[in-house]
């Protein structure tokens, strides 16, 4: 299994050897929980069953201060366990975020790109970030893109409305986008985009408000059918957690309280995934 | 009149864990220089706890299997919901009830320098909302050897 959204903003190794990083964690990204050795980030996949974590970091420096994990860090944790697959970001409206993508891609091997329009405070339908999804596409990076509410203080909402992408997502069919969260609260939005565009998908770490299974029953079965999600979109969604902010274990719970085939729970924790970031059976 | 506080660092490896700490709690004792006092151990975490009991594993798995009988993950509980000073939601009730029935201390007399408890109490480390890095104070407070 999979989780396609992590965040390694409470690495003790990485506190201890980068100066900023715990004001990152407790200031930027707005976390309160201890710091954890490495291992332990192992051990929560361990007891949910998550095999490999897709490392999300987000370059908000020029509107933060400090990015949430810098692509270096992130390449740093991924030659220190094979199970971690890191993404990079790039701010779209810096000079050259396009040709700091490539980098990424090539020196450090990142495997996708996270963005996050609201932390970032960039319009997702900016002429610069297209540059950037143009980049994406031609390096075959998958696009993690948040979407949805962003408790992020400072932060709008507007931004995180999916249909601010359907331009992107037309322009770019070779680009797949991954809408983080759900989209929610815009999540029939979201679900058309999914339906309607082959290069649409999304991920499942959404949680607003009460238990994660509380909520899974609510967004999953009474804003939308169940049956949505097991006869039409069993091939669009992948699995995410958002850890730290909610632990694995949780989230891999919710999902399964759901009136899912074993099928259809296959794609989403995997197959879905696997696909998405090209990795074949042999691998 | 020695008072030495130790931290000790205890990881869980599962969500639910009763991990024995008593050859680590007798160890600080031994090294403190105490030879008649008290020891007392704290969990620094409020989703989890400490225990004494038989060191068994049946009843290690009597107690978490209970204690989740009495607070079930998905009852309802007005913990679940967003913490802004956490940037996330707590959704981790039951751990913090379990810590509350379980309690989070003990205390025990040292004589000659040595732990004085029944043969068969074993202090446990109760882990409710794992796996994580956690820590343990042990403080000894008594007169010098």
């Amino acid at each position: 299994m999979i989780d396609f959204h992590t965040h390694p903003v409470l690495i003790q190794e990485l506190a201890d050897k980068y100066p900023d990083y715990r004001r990152m964690a407790r200031e930027v990204f707005q976390i309160g929980n201890n710091f954890q050795p490495l291992e332990v980030f192992l051990l929560q996949m361990d007891v949910a069953g998550i095999e490999c974590a897709v490392l999300l970091p987000i370059d908000c420096a020029r509107v933060r201060g400090l990015a949430v994990s810098s692509n270096e860090q992130v390449a740093e944790l991924c030659a220190r366990s094979p199970r971690f697959i890191g993404f990079a970001s790039v701010d779209p409206l810096k000079e050259g975020a396009a040709q700091e993508l490539e980098r990424a891609a090539k020196s450090l091997g990142l495997k996708g790109l996270k963005l996050d329009p609201a932390l970032q405070d960039f319009p997702p339908d900016h002429p610069k970030a297209f540059s950037v999804y143009e980049a994406a596409a031609a390096l075959k990076m998958p696009l993690v893109i948040h979407t949805g509410m962003s408790w992020a203080p400072g932060t709008a909402l507007e931004p995180g409305h999916p249909l601010k992408l359907e331009k992107a997502v037309r322009q770019f069919p070779g680009l797949n986008f991954v809408f983080a969260h759900f989209a929610w609260p815009w999540v029939w939005e979201a679900v058309a985009m999914a339906l309607k565009y082959p290069n649409v998908y999304l991920d499942t770490s959404c949680l607003y408000y009460d238990s994660p299974r509380e909520f899974f029953q609510f967004v999953f079965a009474r804003q939308i059918p169940t049956t949505l999600l097991e006869r039409s979109l069993r091939g669009k969604l992948v699995f995410g957690s958002n850890y730290p902010r909610v632990e694995i274990k949780n989230m891999v719970r919710a999902l399964r309280s759901l009136s899912l085939t074993e099928g259809c729970l296959k794609k989403i924790l995997l197959g879905n995934a696997k696909m998405l970031l090209g990795i074949t059976d042999d691998h | 009149m020695i008072i030495k506080l130790e931290r000790l660092k205890v990881r869980s490896s599962k969500s639910e864990e009763a991990i024995d700490i008593t050859g680590r709690v007798e160890e600080v004792v031994q090294k403190s220089g105490v030879r008649n006092g008290f020891v007392n151990v704290l969990t620094a975490h409020t989703s989890s706890g400490l225990l004494v009991t038989e060191g068994i594993p049946c009843l290690e798995e009597d107690i978490l299997t209970h204690f989740a009988r009495v607070f079930p993950e998905d009852a309802d509980y007005h913990h679940h919901r967003y913490l802004d000073y956490d940037g996330r939601l707590g959704f981790n009730a039951e751990a913090h009830l379990k810590s509350v029935l379980g309690g989070i201390q003990c205390i025990f007399p040292i004589e000659n320098g040595s732990i004085v408890k029944g043969s068969r109490q074993t202090i446990y480390f109760m882990e409710y909302d794992g796996p994580l890095e956690r820590t343990c104070f042990v403080q000894v407070l008594g007169e010098e050897r």
